[in-house]
């Protein structure tokens, strides 16, 4: 499975410039401050700094790139845990525990907790690829539309584990989304919904919409508060804390690995990956765990468990990329758009004729991960003062930082005018108990689902036993199917041992 | 019905769920009158169907809630029935005159300039949260205007129209 010579080739190749390694630490924090602010995506701090790779050689421009990806992706767990907003997609299920967990004072072990879980799952994701790239690749190929949309289904399901105290809430608001997720142009090229507004073709703005579901209505919702935390000795930064919240993280060594796995697997998947894979290992870590109530509250399981599998998505995206030449989204476009300016294509006849230049890309990463831990320690230690800010301070400007950068999407009024509408619908939805991320979830999987169902009635004629040709699916379908059940028999093991206890 | 207790009406619950409603039914008869070929409402359709379902689920089992005719009962409700936190009138007040500036901000930052509404904004907002030093305010606000006009300005490949800067 590990090819020796082209290991051997690659330390070669790693080696013959030193000066390219000295593009990691910045390349890191950039990664790091863009993937922060909300609203700047780790596509946007990538294209930006494309146009300077094109006139580095292609080891440097390559790990400075793959620097910025490695880490804006653990930069958006920074506000998620500070401030309920995940950065990207991926970063969503940190906010279910990593918020909590600050607003109880615990932000310096919730930021140590995914750092850890981050570098971890990102070295783990990076080892298993070594190994696995190429059988990865070749089921990624495999997959058509219908295992597509049963993987969006299997994601909508998940709804159930993050649908707060009632289950008819919880489906309302993710059907309520799925349903928003489908506005504007479908892939048959009928029009629906967009009240004549041309920007709606392509749909709702998701990050706006994110950002004003989870974070501008929780922060309208803070307007009567003081600080983030109420208790003035909790507010204290202390490194002592992020190392012990750090530390914690290797107390879960089965979450760690769960979430690596799931990361990997479902990170491969164009698409679909990234925004799945975190909640995906938090519904597994939910079930799985004794205290499993707790989650959402502000328990450090859930925050390893989003993070690990946010982080090892890279990793198997990164494999997609590489092996077939799909870019599972924005960033790793940029990553094939800057392979492509060096005369270097992705696809499989790259991953057979050139694994050297595959193993060195995943060593420069191992490298990038260890020094994502020193240079991370350093930021979250600063991000962290953010909790000292006053509520009067921090409302206002997190609210106009939140305006730009839904603005800096596309540089029209399109991002700020979502941002406001679903800031308000999120604070109502808040008010009565509905779970917003499921909103969220909805509304990400939306067009995908649609798209992928309507590309299997059109393949298969309408023909429900086609399913049946699809081993592919029908193996989604069981897990799934395993999944459910399996939640349903811990939950009702839960609820009988609680009943015994009391 | 029992005479030792009286059923509250959620208003505030049944007015989200109305709207919620409304949107799915407007976005429904939109997607037919478009078409009503397979390729259009495949997904939409059931969809729909089974929001509407949901919302009158909730209208009947969560919308209204028992509670004892002579006082409210702590341990009484569900966690699926009851009211939500309470605030007090000024504390809602306060939530609402944010989200109207903040709607004034989206909508005449395009016009009035980034610039000019981005104070003006936080300027505003610093006082509804409770800033009381005017000059604590004005200073603070010039200076993260400034920090995110020329911040994000050196950052995003758009430009932001601007009055004063």
């Amino acid at each position: 499975m590990l090819d020796l010579s082209a290991v051997e080739s690659a330390f070669g190749i790693l080696t013959s410039s030193y000066s390219a390694w000295l593009l990691v630490i910045p390349g890191l924090l950039v990664g790091l401050f863009f993937g922060a602010m909300p609203g700047i995506s780790i596509t946007m701090a990538m294209a930006i700094f494309l146009p300077m790779t094109m006139y580095m050689d292609f080891l440097p421009a390559i790990i400075f790139l793959t620097s910025i990806y490695t880490g804006a992706g653990f930069g958006g767990s920074v506000p998620a845990v500070l401030m309920n907003i995940p950065g990207t997609s991926s970063a969503v299920a940190t906010t279910f525990d990593g918020y909590p967990m600050a607003r109880a004072g615990r932000h310096n072990e919730a930021l140590g907790l995914a750092l850890a879980a981050s570098v971890i799952g990102c070295l783990a994701s990076y080892i298993l690829l070594l190994f696995l790239i190429v059988p990865v690749s070749g089921a990624v190929l495999k997959m058509g539309p219908l295992e597509l949309s049963a993987v969006a289904i299997w994601g909508m399901l998940l709804l159930g584990s993050l649908s707060g105290n009632s289950l008819p809430r919880g489906l309302l608001a993710g059907v309520f989304g799925l349903l928003l997720g489908t506005i504007g142009m479908n892939t048959a090229g009928y029009v629906r919904g967009t009240m004549g507004v041309p920007w709606l073709l392509d749909g709702i703005p998701t990050i706006p919409a994110m950002m004003g579901l989870l974070a501008a209505s929780q922060l309208i919702g803070l307007v009567n508060t003081k600080y983030l935390i109420d208790d003035e000795a909790s507010r204290k930064i202390s490194f002592r804390r992020i190392i012990g919240g750090f530390r914690e993280t290797l107390n879960y060594p089965t979450i760690m690995l769960r979430g690596t796995v799931i990361g990997v697997v479902i990170g491969a998947i164009p698409g679909v990956g990234s925004s799945i894979s975190n909640l995906l290992s938090y519904s597994e870590a939910k079930r799985n765990a004794p205290d499993g109530h707790t989650f959402g509250s502000g328990n450090p399981k859930g925050v390893i468990a989003a993070e690990s599998a946010n982080s090892s998505s890279e990793g198997g995206a990164m494999a997609t990329m590489l092996a077939l030449g799909i870019p599972g989204g924005g960033a790793t476009a940029i990553l094939l758009a800057a392979f492509a300016t060096h005369n270097i294509v992705g696809g499989p006849s790259f991953i057979a004729n050139s694994k050297d230049i595959v193993y060195a890309i995943i060593f420069s990463n191992f490298a990038q991960a260890i020094l994502l831990l020193g240079v991370g320690l350093g930021f979250v230690y600063m991000a962290g003062y953010i909790v000292r800010v006053p509520m009067r301070f921090l409302i206002p400007s997190v609210l106009v930082v939140a305006v730009f950068g839904s603005y800096a999407i596309d540089g029209t009024s399109s991002g700020p005018i979502t941002l406001v509408i679903f800031s308000i619908l999120g604070w109502v939805m808040v008010r009565y108990d509905y779970p917003v991320a499921a909103t969220v979830v909805g509304l990400l999987l939306g067009g995908l689902v649609e798209g992928n169902l309507l590309r299997t009635w059109q393949i298969s004629g309408g023909d429900p036993s086609y399913a049946l040709e699809r081993p592919g699916a029908i193996v989604i379908f069981g897990l799934m199917a395993a999944s459910i059940g399996l939640t349903a028999w811990s939950s009702r093991k839960r609820k009988r041992a609680a009943r015994l206890a009391a | 019905m029992n005479p030792s207790t009286r059923i509250v009406v959620n208003w505030g619950h049944l007015a989200l769920l109305a709207v919620i409603a409304t949107v799915i039914a407007a976005y429904l008869i939109d997607a037919r009158a478009t078409s009503l070929k397979s390729n259009n409402l495949l997904f939409i359709q059931p969809a729909c169907v089974v929001g509407l379902i949901l919302v009158a689920v909730v209208v009947v089992t969560q919308g209204f809630r028992r509670v004892p005719a002579a006082a409210e009962t702590p341990g009484a409700e569900t966690s699926e029935t009851k009211a939500p936190a309470a605030q007090s009138m000024s504390e809602l007040g306060k939530v609402g005159a944010l989200m109207a500036v903040f709607v004034a901000l989206a909508l005449s930052m395009g016009t009035i300039g980034f610039d000019v509404a981005t104070f003006g904004f936080l300027v505003i907002a610093l006082r509804i949260c409770g800033e009381k030093s005017w000059l604590l305010n004005l200073g603070y606000s010039a200076a993260f205007t400034l920090l995110l006009i020329y911040g994000y300005g050196a950052i995003i490949p758009f430009p932001f129209p601007l009055t004063v800067l």
